[in-house]
């Protein structure tokens, strides 16, 4: 039998995991899928499990500048609504999972999750996440990038959990956010695609760009992207062939049951080949 | 005046549904229930070695092939369908035992310790094994293939279609009068009791089944309810305890029956004018493992080879192969969606070879009354497809945006199919297999009680039925009584299928209706009997499927709008405008209900639903990798209905159900084909598939 454990407290928490080894569940909403069982049993769980999502303290949403911070807890459906969430990130989550499983789900979890095709991990990654992780010691913080070591596995310890999510916005001129999953909503992507730019009189300032369940982890190429930064518009349009060049070989995608290899490579490079004629014709 | 029927009332069940106080079968308990856990086999094909149990706790039971009385097979057409695998298995998921028991958790490790070892054979997967083969002959098709100015050929290509039913299948069973009673989510009530009679060797009035509340069937609770009715019978018999079997939505898309895939080889000899002189075809559904109703299936797919149009000389062949596979079986269309999205698809193809505007070809060759069918019957009912058509035209300003979409650049097309869908049993099925019978009883407070054994699996029959009859005898319609049939008390009015419930059985309670009207004594109970009599201009010829396949037919046309994503290649359903003769709805809303979710069930055929094996294992076995049309998915529906009342249905009504799915899929698919300028000879056509289609240069 699993040991099931609902903290009152963060510190709680942070107690049981320094004892023990213990599968940290939020939302659930991923893992009572993957461990369900004969209806009326037991869930199919094999490790001891921390209930986190009744932390109240980690529920919030707070904006300082340019930076967002996500408290662990807080729903996806209550990111949707407030008013410190950008745009493109609502974007996303409008077209994520169903109301139901958004009510439940969290940030956090998806990242913890780590799935490629995490429609959050997306995002996270083109506003520059960083990870704030906690244990009974203190916090530490990890950039996404280095957060996310493959598909279900991170930097995480066995004795830490996530506190926060960190996002770095800025005063984007244009985002998008394409989803490509088997159905117009409540699907998981076959693959995916985020981009947002800043300029300013023709200069480009910020360009982010994040491709989605093609590869093990999500794909941000940064020098391609400080590469961008101070390049005009026009010197973009000229180089899109050699972009496109770029991300190409990150982009290795798997055929399975939703999918195939070949679509999920064009699709993902038209998707970037048309965010960047977009910008193109802001010239 | 008399209100007119077809203005629509609530649905009598709608408050019960939506308020949670249905009960259907996983909501019963009953004292010292069992629960029963199948054990599957893991192999396409083979031969069972040994099964090893683990030694059984007290309470505990195993079920198999040896505790059967009487028939290991499913009473059916054939009897080859196993209730129990012994000794050998066909496809992977075939059910071998049930564990029964008192407590689930002590159930699923008892699963988990039993191990079946086999010795493996070499399971077939292609269309090469074929048990049933069917033909029929209309005119001298070879004469018109001989003369032919030119042969146009193509092939086509139908997946699987999944029911997708809300509520799972299940049963709960328990001894009653030294036999077996049976409470389950079916279609069809006394399938499932001809079917326990049989393997049981019980009986009549040892079998007894009710229907619980259903959460939709869609054909898939047709014969499949069947195999599992049986193995609970066995194990309620060995037990002597209720046991109740429900199945997990990822057992239930694993192990039932679908819609089978189909590969349609088509062929038309055109003359000179351009006109199509014969047609010649070759149908091969993939029946799964075992037959099932498949050559039913089967005939009703090459009966629709000349869909809505006519055609001098057809030669129609068909094939069901057995796969180690899921068997494949009744699904919603029975054959017909596979033929005629070919069919449809086949006429503007061979259009567009001639060049020669698609609408107007079809046009040439519509159907019209007092015509021949494909099986030489006759078209005896006027047939309103033209006005139909005008209707329809205007309403999706058709031509308008056919002529806009011509422009490759604006990725959005327009399709339109028309179609037919032959009412009630196949042939003469209804006179010589179904035998429908119907009783009306009037207590003595004059309230009636219909008693037949249609099923409510939410197509409306008790809100239509019971309308019906008050209508007839003007009498409040809380007056009239229709309960879950239970075979104790209704006579077998045949199972609830091929859109026949309101033609034929309706037909029979209008009559028995009159008669009871007739007889009306205030305050006497009174019983009516009527049973299906066969028009006697209906000729049909089984063995060599030739005159009058159905004894009416319904007729509808659907258009569809759609955009396609130049980047992504989906596609994006937008409009879909639908009209449908059905002879005259007995309630406006009910048939227009089944017209959304008939035409939702087509968009979902053809564009989203895949599912497919490797090496007889289902790849999409759950809602997240099989694909069905979510809200945002579903077009905006605009569907009509034109009366055409049919002189045999009570107040003129034919079947509805089945139309409303059977022809949508190439309406969707030729509006794809105009916005991305390729052709689609395979459905569901998905985004992969159409991102080979457009980056393919020569088309």
């Amino acid at each position: 039998m699993v040991d099931n454990v609902i903290p009152k407290s963060l510190d709680e928490a942070l107690e049981h995991l320094a004892k023990g080894d213990y599968q940290i569940i939020n939302g659930g909403t991923d893992l009572m899928v993957k461990n369900r069982a004969w209806s009326e049993t037991r869930l199919d769980f094999k490790k001891n499990m921390l209930y986190v999502r009744s932390l109240e303290a980690l529920d919030y949403i707070k904006r300082e500048n340019n930076v967002l911070r996500i408290g662990a807890t807080t729903s996806l459906e209550s990111l949707l609504y407030h008013e410190h969430v950008p745009s493109v990130m609502k974007e996303c989550l409008h077209l994520f999972a169903s109301p139901a499983i958004r009510n439940m789900a969290t940030l956090s979890g998806n990242i913890g999750n780590a799935s490629p095709a995490g429609d959050g991990l997306l995002i996270t990654y083109l506003l520059d996440g960083v990870i704030v992780l906690v244990n009974a010691e203190g916090v530490r913080k990890v950039r996404i990038n280095d957060y996310v070591k493959g598909p279900g596995t991170t930097d995480r310890r066995s004795d830490e959990m996530i506190k926060e999510i960190q996002l770095h916005d800025d005063a984007f001129d244009y985002t998008v956010f394409n989803k490509v999953g088997g159905r117009a909503s409540d699907s998981i992507s076959k693959t995916s695609f985020a981009g947002a730019v800043r300029h300013e009189k023709g200069i480009i300032k910020d360009i982010r760009i994040a491709i989605g369940a093609v590869a093990a982890t999500v794909i941000k190429d940064k020098s391609v992207e400080h590469m961008l930064r101070g390049q005009s518009i026009h010197q973009l349009k000229e180089k899109i062939p050699q972009i496109l060049e770029a991300y190409e070989p990150h982009i290795q995608p798997i055929d399975d049951q939703r999918s195939n290899r070949s679509y999920r490579k064009k699709v993902a490079m038209n998707l970037l080949e048309a965010f960047l004629r977009q910008i193109a014709s802001k010239e | 005046m008399k209100r007119d029927i077809s203005k629509s009332i609530d649905n009598v069940e709608g408050r019960e549904k939506i308020s949670g106080e249905a009960i259907y079968t996983s909501d019963i308990t009953m004292e010292g229930m069992l629960y029963a856990k199948t054990i599957r086999s893991t192999i396409a094909k083979g031969r069972i070695r040994h099964i090893s149990i683990p030694s059984m706790p007290k309470g505990y039971y195993t079920v198999d092939a040896a505790d059967i009385p009487a028939e290991n097979y499913v009473h059916m057409l054939h009897e080859d369908w196993p209730v129990f695998a012994e000794n050998s298995v066909n496809h992977i998921g075939e059910p071998i035992m049930l564990i029964v028991g008192p407590d689930k958790e002590v159930i699923k490790d008892i699963v988990g310790d039993v191990k079946i070892t086999y010795d493996e054979q070499t399971p077939v997967f292609d269309l090469s094994d074929s048990h049933k083969a069917l033909e029929f002959t209309k005119g001298n098709p070879k004469h018109a293939f001989k003369k032919a100015h030119k042969i146009i050929t193509y092939g086509y290509e139908t997946s699987y279609q999944e029911q997708t039913y809300i509520e799972p299948q299940g049963f709960i069973g328990y001894p009653e009068n030294d036999g077996v009673t049976l409470i389950g989510s079916i279609q069809c009530p006394y399938y499932v009791k001809n079917a326990v009679k049989t393997t049981m060797g019980m009986d009549d009035d040892k079998v007894r089944v009710i229907q619980a509340a259903v959460g939709g069937a869609f054909g898939g609770k047709e014969e499949y309810p069947s195999l599992i009715g049986c193995q609970l019978a066995v194990a309620v018999a060995k037990v002597g305890k209720p046991i109740k079997l429900v199945f997990e939505r990822e057992e239930d898309m694993e192990v039932t029956t679908k819609r089978h895939p189909a590969k349609i080889h088509m062929e038309a000899a055109v003359d000179e004018t351009g006109h199509i002189r014969g047609i010649r075809s070759h149908i091969g559904i993939d029946g799964g493992a075992y037959m099932g109703l498949s050559q039913v299936v089967l005939s009703r797919g090459m009966l629709a080879v000349t869909n809505a149009y006519t055609i001098d000389h057809v030669n129609c062949k068909g094939d069901v192969y057995l796969t180690n596979t899921v068997p494949n079986g009744a699904f919603r269309g029975f054959g017909a969606p596979q033929m005629i999205f070919a069919i449809e698809m086949f006429i503007n193809h061979i259009a567009e070879d001639l060049g020669e505007n698609p609408l107007e070809y079809k046009m040439r060759h519509m159907a019209a009354q007092g015509d021949l069918t494909a099986t030489g019957g006759v078209f005896r009912d006027p047939i309103l497809l033209n006005e139909m058509l005008e209707t329809i035209m205007e309403d999706s300003a058709y031509h308008e945006k056919h002529k806009a979409y011509q422009d490759p650049d604006v990725f959005k097309g327009i399709g339109m199919s028309w179609f037919l869908h032959g009412c009630g049993f196949t042939g003469s099925g209804e006179q010589e297999k179904i035998r429908a019978r119907i009783r009306l009883k009037k207590d003595d407070k004059d309230d009636v009680h219909i008693l037949i054994a249609a099923v409510d699996m939410g197509q409306g029959p008790k809100t239509t039925m019971r309308k019906l009859v008050a209508s007839l005898l003007e009498i409040p319609i809380e007056n009239v009584h229709f309960k879950n049939p239970d075979t104790r008390y209704v006579t077998d009015s045949g199972p609830t299928v091929a859109s026949r419930t309101m033609m034929v059985v309706g037909g029979l309670v209008a009559r028995a209706t009159r008669k009871l009207s007739e007889q009306w004594v205030s305050g006497q109970e009174l019983v009516v009997e009527e049973s299906y009599r066969q028009p006697d201009y209906v000729k049909w010829d089984q063995d060599t499927m030739t005159g009058d396949a159905y004894p009416a037919y319904s007729w509808g046309i659907n258009v569809t709008e759609v955009a396609v994503d130049p980047n992504t290649y989906e596609v994006k359903v937008k409009d879909m405008w639908n009209i449908y003769d059905v002879g005259k709805a007995i309630d406006e809303r009910v048939v227009l209900g089944q017209a959304d979710g008939g035409q939702a069930q087509a968009v979902g055929y053809a564009t989203l639903e895949k599912m497919e094996h490797n090496a007889g294992k289902l790849l999409q076995k759950n809602l997240t990798d099989y694909i069905i049309p979510t809200a945002a998915d579903t077009p905006r529906m605009h569907n009509k209905l034109i009366d055409n009342p049919y002189p045999l249905g009570p107040y003129g009504a034919k079947g509805a159900g089945e139309l409303t799915l059977v022809g949508g899929a190439p309406s969707v698919a030729l509006a794809i084909e105009q916005a991305i300028g390729r052709r689609i000879y395979k459905i569901p056509a998905t985004p992969e598939h159409l991102m080979e289609l457009m980056n393919h240069e020569d088309h």
